[in-house]
């Protein structure tokens, strides 16, 4: 889910592929131009598509449903397993080399603003917002993530809800209720334990920004607004940042170079981080992963509200499923996206194979999902948890240069963490670089 | 009477002088076709990105579609571009680290490794070469963790040594710095200490015995017999040293991402970043021609000062 587990075969492979692009540019530039929208193609029958994905979740996921629904398609799915990053890099040079390009793809969503340029999306994903219905519309969690321009070319497969997990047994023995209402009085009652309540990422400028962004969307806003304005150089910003180094400060909060790493895992092990502010998939690939001794110890709670207002909605994260357009097997990718993410039956398919959460509001309250019991997290019905958050959170509103947006906010904000700099003039100072760097 | 004798003192005829009998075509390609291979490779996958590289940097291009022309524009954004100035003092940080520390560190070790009689010495090697063939992200794990300020391994050595330990190596801009020259030093010396070691293994015996006779010692040796014969291995090791650190990437993109705030940040992350995070290739491509030109010359520059490749007088 982290941008940044880049390994040297991707940066080698990535390279190459741009070597090939940027061979195939000029000759090919002719021949470039976007074809009408569309999603012909094969209409029944046997079909193969190549799906591109980073995650082996999804290899999962999409197998079971090609294998449950036959009708009326016949799926044969080839797939390819790249790293987020080189999904996109490697799915633009094919596209400009017009072959070889996928029937799916998934996006992940710090990836999707790559395909945000030049009108890239609109010229070669096919558009949802023109096949999704009002209601399917009204029901779907986070569409802005992978729109441009009010169109949407991606659906959502993850609704990434972020919430507290905290150890029970220490928070129970420590005196501490997990069931305060705010973060200033979680981090009064734990002030004296010495453990940490939440993480501050200080490695890379995406790891300061992710820990940032969760609670800035608690606080009502979010990196861009409906316009594609950065929100950066708010009171609001400017609070949660002052939160951040307070806590820092204090040891409420402890700073790891990587919220995914080793580090961060040690901290989990001697049980000097006792609870984290994270989205739902860290269960699986954080808390599970690195210490699946603690099972039964930890549960999950939607995130304390700051004093000052907001609420406990924040997503982090997330991978948008496109298909791409004009090609045969077009229609049936639009039909198994469409199985696999608008209907009930695919929401709780890919729930059971994979542990995805519904992107479908609806969802949250139908019994077969509510009903289930995390066994890690002591049978609790997370579902109680999850429910609402996402929907809480301000929508997330793509802009071409969140990348530009994400470095120097980030760094900013480590600077603010080495107390080298006050919240206010490290944002104001990030403001004013993203006016300056943004093309 | 006389007898025509045939003179065999005369010269032969030259080759241009003789009758000249065309061979076969096949025959005359035949030479061409066996050193077509390297030419061929290097038009494709040498030549041509550079050559296209150059074109796209004066042009702006996402990616997809056709690169639109836009003159010096690049160029110009580029040299008004702070965060530029700043991957090129980091990239020099690292370089003037590869040269001051790394180098010589290789050549201490390698000669250590040379001593006469010393036991394990193949041992040792493999240990020295260990790093270069290990894959960066487990030794980034690895060294995030040593790393790291809370659970690091360093700093529980400087607490229990020092009685204090509590330096963010990866969060403060100066020790992320002092982190990945770390990281150099440890992942290159060994690489460097073969190449020394097989040059301090050519140098004769006998100088050093001729120079011991004349009453010089293990330091006048070193810096009078071992160094000067060195000097084409030093050569080309400072060359591929410096050209190859000034492009280093691996590094500081896994351990630190080019952070924090942007005190890692080298010129081959800077034009990843372009590239591949912020889809401007054109402007990638301008700087990474900058980036070719300034590597071109100082390699050109060393290559001249150090005499890489010229016969040894």
């Amino acid at each position: 889910m982290t941008n940044h587990e880049l390994s040297r075969r991707t940066v080698l492979r990535a390279a190459g592929l741009v070597g090939g692009g940027l061979m195939a540019a000029p000759l090919l530039s002719a021949c470039g131009g976007s074809g009408k929208d569309g999603t012909g193609g094969t209409k029944s029958g046997p079909v193969t598509l190549d799906f591109w994905t980073h995650d082996p979740g999804y290899v999962k996921t999409f197998t079971a449903m090609s294998k449950t629904y036959t009708d009326p398609f016949q799926y044969t799915l080839k797939f390819t397993n790249l790293a987020a990053d080189a999904v996109v890099t490697k799915m633009l040079a094919q596209a400009q080399a017009k072959t070889g390009t996928p029937d799916i793809v998934g996006v992940e969503v710090s990836q999707f603003p790559r395909t945000m340029k030049n009108n890239i999306a609109k010229s070669i994903f096919v558009n949802w917002t023109e096949l999704l219905s009002d209601t399917e519309k009204k029901d779907l969690l986070r569409l802005t993530d992978y729109s441009v321009d009010g169109q949407t070319y991606g659906l959502e497969s993850d609704t990434c809800p972020t919430v507290l997990y905290y150890r029970q047994d220490l928070f129970e023995k420590l005196g501490i209720d997990p069931n305060v209402a705010t973060w200033e009085e979680l981090r009064q009652a734990g002030a004296k334990s010495g453990k940490a309540f939440g993480i501050a990422g200080n490695g890379t400028p995406g790891d300061a920004m992710g820990t940032f962004q969760q609670l800035y969307q608690q606080r009502g806003k979010n990196i861009f607004d409906a316009d594609g304005n950065a929100q950066i150089d708010t009171p609001e910003a400017v609070e949660v940042l002052q939160f951040m180094l307070d806590s820092v400060k204090s040891g409420f909060f402890l700073t790891v170079p990587d919220p995914y790493g080793a580090p961060n895992a040690a901290a989990l092990k001697s049980e000097k981080l006792i609870a984290t502010f994270m989205p739902s998939w860290y269960l699986a690939y954080g808390l599970v992963a690195n210490v699946p001794d603690q099972k039964g110890k930890w549960r999950a709670r939607k995130l304390p509200k700051f004093a000052a207002g907001g609420s406990f909605g924040a997503t982090l994260g997330g991978t948008g499923f496109a298909v791409f357009k004009d090609k045969p097997g077009t229609t049936a990718g639009v039909d198994l996206v469409r199985k696999t993410y608008l209907t009930k039956e695919g929401q709780l398919l890919r729930f059971k194979t994979a542990g995805y959460l519904p992107t479908m509001k609806s969802l949250y309250t139908d019994p077969d999902f509510t009903s289930f019991q995390a066994e890690y997290l002591g049978g609790q019905k997370v579902f109680e948890v999850y429910q609402g958050v996402a929907d809480a959170a301000p929508p997330y509103y793509q802009n071409a240069n969140v990348s530009v947006l994400r470095d120097v906010v980030g760094g900013q904000i480590q600077q603010v963490l080495a107390g080298k700099a006050t919240p206010a003039d490290a944002l104001k100072k990030a403001a004013s670089d993203f006016q300056k760097q943004s093309q | 009477m006389s007898t025509a004798t045939r003179d065999t003192t005369a010269p032969p005829r030259s080759r241009a002088e003789a009758p000249r009998r065309r061979q076969p075509l096949r025959l005359r390609l035949a030479p061409y076709v066996f050193i077509s291979p390297f030419y061929l490779l290097f038009l494709i996958f040498l030549l041509v990105p550079i050559l296209v590289g150059l074109y796209l940097s004066f042009t702006e291009w996402a990616g997809l579609g056709t690169p639109e022309m836009v003159g010096l524009a690049n160029y110009r954004r580029l040299f008004g571009d702070d965060q530029f100035y700043l991957s090129l003092r980091n990239t020099l940080f690292f370089v003037l680290v590869a040269m001051v520390v790394v180098v010589p560190l290789a050549l201490m070790v390698a000669q250590a490794l040379n001593t006469r009689g010393l036991r394990g010495r193949d041992l040792f090697r493999v240990v020295y070469f260990t790093p270069i063939v290990l894959s960066p992200i487990v030794i980034v794990l690895v060294f995030q963790l040593f790393f790291d300020k809370n659970f690091g391994l360093l700093n529980a050595v400087l607490q229990a040594v020092l009685g204090s330990g509590g330096i963010d190596w990866l969060g403060d801009p100066w020790w992320a710095r002092v982190s990945v020259a770390i990281l150099i030093v440890w992942r290159w010396t060994g690489y460097l200490v073969i190449f020394f070691l097989a040059g301090l293994q050519g140098v004769p015996r006998e100088l050093h015995e001729a120079a011991e006779i004349d009453g010089a010692g293990p330091v006048k040796r070193f810096l009078y017999v071992t160094l000067p014969a060195l000097k084409p291995v030093t050569a080309f090791i400072v060359v591929t040293s410096l050209v190859g650190t000034a492009q280093i990437f691996d590094e500081p993109y896994l351990l630190t991402g080019g952070g924090p705030n942007f005190a890692t940040l080298t010129v081959g992350i800077f034009i990843y970043r372009a590239a591949f995070q912020r889809q401007e290739l054109g402007y990638a491509a301008a700087a990474g021609v900058v980036l070719f030109v300034v590597v071109f010359v100082i390699g050109q520059v060393a290559n001249r000062l150090l005499g890489v490749g010229r016969n040894a007088e």
